[in-house]
């Protein structure tokens, strides 16, 4: 389990960026696409996924779900892909330095 | 903002889809539904921490301190009052004072660069403008290098008529072709004047300013082209001036005309006034150096006597208007800025007060986890909001103060009439506000609020009270200084109005007229006129004596005479200097008696003296000491225009006000029949303008009324204005009683808010030592030595900001510099009075707490702890 703040709201907003979802779902495709690595604790993705929607990098609507029930939907707004892509490249660049210091160890 | 419910449901439907699922994995109902609570965690923390994500932003706690801080003033009505009475003088009057100085020192004028336009001339003694000759102004025209463009227009705004069905009397004022280009106003409607108009001889054309074109053409879009009759001739209107049009001088002309310099047979013609527009990067000092030269050489123009009297002056075009407003408009400004310093020294004292009180509350609140940061918000929330609160009233205050001010206001200030409480003074007002709010709320923001407050010990207050008494001295302070000033300017006042004018103003009327070009261009019919006029005049019941003359005293526009044209029998001509210029007056014989001047030696005019042989004139006493200082100066000839014989000495007159010594001046007989003297029909007006003066105990309506039936019996279409001697002295001292009167109503506002200061810290000091007074008077003390006590303190006190004052006003007096008449910055009479005044009323104030104090039952003082 990953505690890293950080790294929850980068994994929330990697998700959204394959389209709008909601919570559930969401969590869900984080621990797929994870292979059930990283778990995240469901409950705790609410407030980060409102703390997200007050400095505007999501933005969030009721719909109606596929099987008729409602949902709130949450989608990446233009501010939130711009700070992604940022995030994506400064986590590259650790990743990689983790990597190297890692293998050297 | 966000729903509780909304919470829940996003919950909700999380919890059951996963129940769902796990439900397909199968796992039973009622099992699958708690495991997905499990696997979802404490839902009622969750909820709340999604709330907190909204809840908590800036805005939100602001408008939570608001409604905290507006709750809590309205629990204490008393205090609120006070402070909100106190912001809101200090910031009304400021706005009201800001409003009319705005105009004069700060706001740009209506041209184009505003900044970059200069006036420039010569300065020669009576005139306090820079004007300059127009063969001068040719070749600085021709020469000049600092400027892009530099214009002129002929002095003054010369009386016109209308002659249409409905006649009207207008101002007509002549510029250069240039003139509008150079100042960058362009007409509203048509077009400005062509080349081939401003030239000696032109076509007869006109700009017609916007008022004119509004209030007597109905707006007529179609004005330009159209020929209006002004004195009876046709002139052509091409264009119409924009509505904020303005003449650099301030004046108020209908019309402008081509000022069609003639410059093969102009040299030494006109005055004219000249501006210019500097090139970029040059600067005042840059443009006064290079013009020197050229000045130096226009000196030629000038009689070899003169030129030592005249110097080159270039100076910006809002030094130009503003003239002598300037000392005035920072004094008053200074004086509400102080009005406005006690008032925040003021309510900071309310408010530490009031802090006080609640510190309990406050370290409740920090103990509660409030950070320290977050009580200086919530502090300076509510001080803010009292700012706003008094600037609000204060809007109301300046808008009635505004109103005085208009009502109140002398003639010349400049632009007065143009004051309101428009946006630019709204937003000073706000930006005020909000400094005020931000500068009484330091003070009580940084009081670090400590737990230990909660025991409710009194030492942490000893450092508190001491800057409460701070503020206190500082509000005497600053009270002494207003005090001071006004003190002072209400002596000036005093002394200009006991200064003898030399006249006896009352049961005196004076009548105002200007002749139409038309009809009284020849000299003859002048005369005929004025002869009529006088045995009109002489007819009316109850008129003792009545004189008609070109001008009144005391005033400007009185004609002026060089020294040294003239002669004197028997002495050779003057050499040496000018001699400056001697102020004449063209008078019929009543004028001595009419006026109560009294003569010294001699006789007075008597109606022989008309007689075509006669030849006579007055000296004024001055004069007279001037030309013949150890003889008798009656019976000696001089001649002016012709030679004439000096019958009498009349009394110096205060022929410039009271603030000036007198002018020598001269009187020449009118005759019935045009003379010598009646031929010069300069400046344009001519001989056309004249002042009637009637001595008269009728009552001055009735009297009015039968003057103007004279009038309109001669010449029904003459525009008269009626007035008095008295009020035309009494005009002289509107602006230092002006001053004085404003000066001291802004003292009044700071003393009493600062007895009200006092009177609070006094008060409080006497609640927060109530079981003190009590042991000390159970143990013995009297009530006398208990006021002693009290009372020492105060004087303590209110001894240091005397002490602080007094250096202070040895300061700001001095600024009021050209605003003093006869009395020193330092006067020391001004202090003997003010000084007392301040002492009692502080005592005053602090005296109820005191009393209160030496009246406190040592039982009750007990038990109230």
């Amino acid at each position: 389990m990953v505690e890293l703040q950080g790294t929850l709201v980068l994994l929330i907003l990697k998700t959204l960026a394959r389209g709008p979802n909601h919570g559930f779902g969401i969590a869900l495709h984080i621990q797929g696409a994870s292979d059930g690595l990283l778990r995240v604790e469901e409950g705790s993705l609410y407030p980060a996924l409102h703390r997200l929607e007050r400095d505007k990098l999501v933005s969030a609507e009721w719909k109606v779900t596929g099987n008729k029930r409602r949902a709130r939907y949450y989608k990446l707004t233009p501010a939130g892909r711009k700070w992604l892509a940022k995030a994506e490249d400064s986590w590259d660049a650790m990743s990689k330095g983790v990597g190297r210091v890692m293998r050297f160890a | 903002m966000k729903d509780r419910d909304d919470f829940r449901e996003e919950i909700e439907f999380h919890v059951e889809m996963r129940a769902e699922l796990n439900q397909e994995a199968g796992v039973p109902q009622d099992l699958a539904r708690d495991s997905a609570r499990r696997q979802f965690g404490n839902a009622t923390l969750i909820q709340e921490e999604m709330r907190r994500m909204h809840v908590n932003t800036f805005f939100e706690s602001f408008l939570q301190d608001l409604r905290y801080a507006a709750r809590g003033f309205a629990r204490q009505p008393l205090f609120t009052l006070t402070a909100v009475f106190a912001a809101a003088l200090g910031i009304g009057s400021t706005t009201a004072v800001f409003s009319v100085v705005d105009r004069i020192l700060f706001r740009s004028l209506p041209y184009a660069q505003d900044d970059r336009l200069v006036s420039l001339g010569m300065t020669a003694p009576l005139d306090t403008n820079e004007f300059l000759f127009a063969d001068a102004y040719f070749d600085w025209r021709k020469h000049q290098t600092p400027f892009t463009s530099i214009t002129s227009f002929t002095a003054g705004v010369a009386d016109c008529d209308l002659t249409e069905t409905n006649p009207m009397r207008l101002g007509c004022s002549m510029v250069e072709g240039n003139f509008l280009l150079t100042f960058g106003i362009s007409p509203i409607l048509g077009r400005n004047f062509t080349a081939e108009e401003d030239v000696p001889n032109g076509p007869r054309v006109a700009l017609m300013t916007y008022g004119l074109w509004q209030s007597r053409f109905a707006s007529d879009p179609n004005i330009p082209g159209k020929t209006v009759l002004i004195d009876g001739q046709p002139v052509t209107i091409v264009g119409v001036l924009p509505a904020n049009f303005e003449m650099p001088t301030l004046v108020h002309p209908d019309l402008l005309f081509p000022e069609a310099l003639d410059e093969a047979r102009e040299r030494a013609g006109r005055a004219l006034r000249v501006f210019a527009r500097l090139k970029p990067g040059v600067t005042l000092t840059q443009a006064q150096a290079a013009m020197q030269p050229l000045f130096e050489s226009s000196l030629q123009y000038v009689p070899p006597q003169f030129r030592k009297e005249v110097h080159l002056r270039i100076r910006s075009l809002r030094d130009l208007q503003v003239q002598d407003a300037r000392t005035a408009s920072w004094v008053l400004l200074g004086a509400v800025g102080a009005v406005l310093l006690i008032a925040c020294a003021n309510i900071a004292n309310l408010l530490l007060a009031r802090a006080t009180s609640r510190r309990k509350e406050m370290a409740v609140r920090a103990a509660l986890g409030a950070g320290r940061g977050r009580l200086i918000r919530q502090t300076l929330t509510e001080s803010l909001l009292l700012g706003v609160l008094g600037g609000l009233a204060g809007c109301a205050l300046a808008w009635a103060l505004l109103r005085m001010f208009v009502g109140l206001a002398p003639e010349g200030i400049p632009r007065l009439d143009q004051a309101a409480l428009d946006p630019r003074v709204l937003l000073f007002t706000l930006a005020g506000s909000i400094a005020s709010g931000l500068s009484f709320g330091i003070a009580p923001a940084i009081q670090n609020p400590q737990a230990e407050s909660l025991t409710g010990s009194r030492t942490a207050g000893a450092r508190r009270m001491l800057l409460r008494e701070w503020l206190c001295a500082g509000q005497i302070a600053i009270s002494l200084v207003l005090l001071a000033s006004a003190g002072m300017l209400l002596r000036s006042l005093w002394k200009i109005q006991s200064v003898p004018m030399g006249l006896e103003t009352e049961h005196v009327m004076t009548a105002e007229f200007v002749l139409s070009r038309l009809g009284y261009s020849e000299d003859a019919r002048q005369h005929q006129f004025f002869n009529e006029l006088e045995t009109r005049l002489g007819r009316i019941p109850g008129v003792g004596s009545f004189a008609i003359s070109d001008s009144l005293p005391p005033s400007g526009g009185t004609r002026g005479r060089l020294l040294a044209s003239m002669q004197v029998e028997g002495q050779p001509p003057f050499d040496k200097g000018t001699g400056g210029l001697i102020m004449w007056r063209y008078v019929t014989p009543g004028y001595f008696a009419s006026l109560g001047i009294p003569m010294v030696r001699g006789r007075a005019f008597t109606e022989e003296d008309r007689a075509p042989g006669a030849s006579t004139m007055i000296l004024s006493q001055t004069f007279a000491q001037r030309l013949f200082p150890n003889r008798n100066a009656v019976g000696q000839r001089i001649k002016t225009n012709e030679w004439a014989t000096v019958v009498g000495v009349a009394a110096d007159v205060k022929n410039l006000g009271p603030m000036q010594p007198s002018e020598p001046e001269y009187y020449i007989l009118r005759r019935h029949v045009p003379d010598e003297n009646s031929r010069i029909q300069e400046p344009p007006t001519g001989w056309r303008q004249a002042k009637v003066a009637i001595r008269t105990s009728v009552n001055p309506n009735v009297m009015a009324g039968w003057i103007k039936r004279e009038f309109a019996a001669l010449d029904a279409a003459l525009p008269v204005t009626i007035g008095s001697m008295q009020r035309r002295v009494g005009r002289l001292v509107d602006r230092p009683r002006f001053n004085a009167l404003l000066l001291t109503l802004f003292a009044g506002m700071g003393v009493l808010l600062a007895a009200i200061g006092l009177y609070g810290v006094m008060a409080f000091l006497v609640a927060q030592r109530t079981a003190e007074i009590g042991v000390r008077m159970a143990l013995g003390a009297t009530p006398g030595a208990i006021t002693k006590l009290v009372l020492s303190r105060a004087a303590a006190w209110t001894l240091v900001g005397v002490l602080v004052g007094l250096a202070g006003s040895l300061f700001a007096t001095r600024a009021l510099g050209s605003m003093l008449f006869e009395v020193e910055a330092r006067d020391p009479w001004t202090f003997l009075v003010v000084l007392p005044v301040l002492l009692l009323i502080a005592l005053g104030a602090a005296w109820i707490p005191t009393l209160r104090a030496s009246r406190v039952d040592p039982m009750t003082a007990l038990r109230h702890e």
